[in-house]
Parts: C-alpha cells; structure tokens; sequence
C-alpha cells in the first residue's frame, strides 16, 4: 500500500468549470451551446406551445431568482455566523452553532419547508415566500457554516500568531488577516451550494410559492402537455445554472490573480 | 306470550319476504363524507343513503347498503357480489363501456369556502385577494378564469384548506361534498360556505348496475326521478351539504 493520499472532490452542485478550461470543446460549452441549440430548434419550429409556454412562465422565473437572492444573503450571513460560532473558543457559542449546524443538516429541507410553513403555521402566520426565504437561508446557512469554517481552518496558524504578535486581537485578527485570505478559499464551494440553492429553490413550490415549477405544473395540468412543459423547464433551469457557474468561475479566476506566479 | 311475539316477528319477516318490495343490494365504499360514511354508530348514513332510501319508498323498493372498500368495488358489481354501486361514482363514458348508469342524482358543484367572518358571497367580492385550488382541478381552473383574482394552486386540497384556516388565503374552491366534508366538520368553527359557482363542465354521480341488468335500472331510474320531482333532493342537499 503506498502512502499517498488521496483527495476526492465532490460537489452537490453543478460543476464550475475550471479557469484553465478556455477551449470551445470544453464540457461547458458543449452544454451551453447544446442546450441554446435545442431551445432554438423548439421555439423556431413548436412556437406553439413553447412560445406559449416561454410567455406564461416569466413570473416564475422572478420569482426563483427573488427566492434564491434573498436566501443566498440570509444563508451568507448564517454561515459566516455558524462558521465562526464552531471555531470559537467560548463554549457556549461553539455549542449553539454546532447544534445548529447538527439539527439542521440532519432534516431533509422538503420536510422544513413543510414545517416552517404548515406546523408553524398555526403558531405564527409567515407569509409564503418569507417562510422558503427563511427554510432555504436556515438550510443553505447551516451547510456554508462547515465551508466557512474549514476556509478559516485552512489559513496556516501562523498567520494568526504573526498577526496577533503585531499587536492586532483576536477580531482584528479575524477581520483583517484571515478572512481576506480565506475568501478565495472559501469562493468555489460557495459558487457549488450557490447553484446548489437556486436548484433547491424548485421544492418551494411544494408550498404554492409561484416559482418556475409551480407555474409550468399549472400549465400543464391544464394542457395535459406534460411532455413539453418539463423539457422547457429543465432546459431553463439548465441555461440559468450554467451561466451562473460560468460566472462563478471567472469570479474565482480573479481572486485567484495574486495566487498565479 | 314471549313466544307468541317472537311466532308474529317470524312470520311478518317471512311474509315480508315473500310478497314486498324487491331488495336492492347498493355497495357503499362508506369513507366519502358527506355522501356516504359511518357515523360513530356504525350505521351507513350520507346524502346518497337518505337520497337511495327516499328513492325506494318511491319505486317500492327495499336498499340494503352493503360496505365495500374502494377498490374492487367495480369488480365485485361484475361478479354479482351485489346488484349495484352508490359510492359517489362520476359517470364517465369510459365507465359506461363496463357497466350501466342510472339517472345522474347529484351534480358535483364548486362551493366557495371563506373563514366564519367573511363578508363575500362569490368569486367578485374577492377581488385583488389570494384564492386557492387543489392543482389540476376545475375548482383551481374557476379561480384562474375569475378576474381580478391571484389564484394560488395546492398540490392537496387539504393544504388550501389549511392555509385558508390560518388565514394567508381569502377562500377556497373545490367540489362541493369535499367542501361540506371540511366546512361543516373538521373546521366547522372557523369556515363556512358562502356560495355555489357555476362552471361550465358538468359532472354527475349515478347509480352503476351490472351491464344488462335492466330490472334493477327500471326500479332506481324511477326512484330518482319521484325524489326529483317531489323536490326531496334540494332538501337533502340542503341537510348534508348547506347549500
């Protein structure tokens, strides 16, 4: 048996194409361009009922992005909150985080949703799209919190030692020294649960939240056009992720600037 | 002097037999309040029941409700368990191929339910409101046509329900028997019907009988068209449904 280890990199979310991959034969664009080409053929040649379809959806579209914004700020802020919390060295902040981040991760988020807005319900009337705001950011801020903190883990010891020998404490520290260089750390698997979440946005539906799905299942139990609603849908939801990782990827290109010799 | 009682019973049963009205055997899947359930002391009672009773004192015949679970029912109709189905069944063209209708006794409606202390009485009192629909359904298809209105689809009828009892949507619509089912029972305290809409598609619960069984046909069809007439129906509509 040899020594070496093995490092496996897996994602939930949908791959972000590495910076060095430029060629026009890359994974990428072959979705990319695949993808434009089918939506193209279907629009230019079934205008009905994928035109009709494309017009009855946009609202659904605003309304995915709106989710997805909203819980991406909130699930940030959460994380950042998580990660810190668990490498604290006050116990009782470590334990609240820890907890957090053990309890929500250990409940699928179909099943907070449901909570958040039928269970709680009864107690406190959230309106719908507050209550998937609140399920996707607790969701997605549990998750960012273990990102978080193995970016900050990740920054070598010393840095932490030279900067708290300069004079700075503990939060300066933090503030100035670390998280900075823990950012670009950080960046890519936040890009994956970023794309992750917009994903995850297609279950709030299940809680009659307007968004893509849910416009596109009206459509097609009204139609009976089962066929194309879900293709068009899928090709949407296809186009959004692989821009959104594109972009993710040169976000990443350039954090990494001071990194390339 | 005991005896003698029970010697009369015998013998008014036996001649009861042997004369009197022929005896209907109904199937009944008795789950489908307010059509046909179990009240808490067993006994089959609904709307369909008292509707098949009232039909039988009219025809001269005697309806004895047998209870029988959903699925299967259609089969054992076939194999001669029992002479016919009164289980909220919609006549369909599909189910015509298999077995026979009676007239149709119950037209399934779109009822409006609103929380207890709502003002409206239809669709247009609602304007600007959230109104919610089980996905798929005509109940959902007349909120979507009504102008004015944000029409808001549920994957169960139930969760509309829900929400509207905790108060994020202005009214519900869905068939009018699943509608009394919550209005007048779960969440009698907090909702009402406040009104029946009209939609164009029409669908109607009939009495199925074995293919050919023209006899029992004769006798329900008949049935069904005195209680029509004698204006029993709007009466029992009234008493299981509210509106």
């Amino acid at each position: 048996m040899s020594e070496k280890k093995v490092i496996i990199d897996v994602g939930d979310g949908a791959a972000i194409p590495r910076p060095e991959d430029k060629g026009l034969l890359s994974a990428w664009w072959l979705s990319f361009v695949g993808t434009l080409a089918v939506l193209a053929y279907l629009l230019i040649f079934h205008p009905d009922p994928y035109l009709r379809l494309l017009k009855f959806l946009p609202d659904g579209i605003v309304v995915t992005f709106q989710v997805t914004i909203a819980s991406i700020c909130l699930a940030l802020i959460l994380g950042l909150l998580a990660g810190l919390g668990r490498i604290s060295r006050n116990r009782i902040v470590n334990l609240v985080a820890s907890t957090y981040v053990e309890i929500i991760r250990g409940i699928p988020l179909l099943v907070q949703l449901f909570y958040i807005y039928f269970a709680l319900g009864r107690i406190v009337r959230v309106p719908d799209m507050v209550a998937a705001i609140i399920a996707l950011g607790f969701c997605y801020g549990a998750y960012m919190g273990e990102v978080f903190r193995a970016g900050i883990m990740s920054i070598d010891n010393g840095q932490t030692e030279a900067s708290l020998s300069l004079g700075f404490n503990r939060s300066q520290t933090m503030r100035y020294v670390i998280l900075p260089q823990a950012w670009r750390t950080i960046l890519p698997p936040v890009g994956n649960e970023f794309i992750a979440l917009l994903k995850d946005t297609s279950l709030v539906s299940i809680i009659a939240v307007s968004d893509i799905l849910r416009r596109g299942r009206e459509f097609a139990s009204e139609s009976f056009l089962y066929f194309e609603t879900y293709t068009l849908i899928a090709i949407i939801y296809l186009l959004i992720t692989l821009i959104l990782s594109k972009f993710l990827s040169n976000v990443e290109q350039r954090l990494s600037h001071y990194e390339r010799r | 002097m005991k005896k003698l009682v029970m010697m009369l019973l015998l013998i008014a049963i036996m001649v009861n037999n042997a004369w009197a009205q022929k005896e209907i055997v109904f199937a009944v899947d008795a789950t489908w309040p307010p059509m046909e359930f179990v009240d808490a002391g067993k006994n089959i009672i609904g709307y369909s029941i008292e509707y098949m009773k009232a039909a039988g004192e009219a025809a001269d015949f005697k309806p004895v409700f047998k209870n029988v679970a959903w699925d299967g029912i259609f089969a054992g109709l076939a194999t001669g368990k029992y002479d016919a189905i009164c289980s909220s069944v919609s006549i369909t063209d599909e189910r015509k191929k298999n077995m026979d209708f009676s007239a149709p006794y119950f037209k399934v409606r779109q009822a409006l339910i609103v929380p207890k202390k709502s003002q409206a009485k239809s669709l247009a009192d609602l304007k600007g409101q959230k109104v919610g629909g089980q996905i798929g359904t005509t109940g959902y298809f007349a909120i979507k046509a009504a102008d004015g209105i944000e029409a808001k689809s549920y994957d169960e009828v139930g969760l509309a329900i829900e929400d509207l009892n905790v108060g994020r949507l202005a009214a519900v619509v869905c068939d009018d028997p699943v509608a009394a089912n919550y209005a007048l029972n779960q969440y009698k305290d907090t909702l009402k019907i406040a009104a029946i809409i009209e939609t164009g598609t029409v669908e109607s619960y009939g009495i199925a009988v074995r293919k050919g069984n023209q006899e029992t046909l004769d006798l329900v069809n008949k049935g069904i068209a005195a209680v029509i007439a004698s204006g029993k129906d709007k009466e029992l509509q009234q008493k299981w449904i509210g509106q």
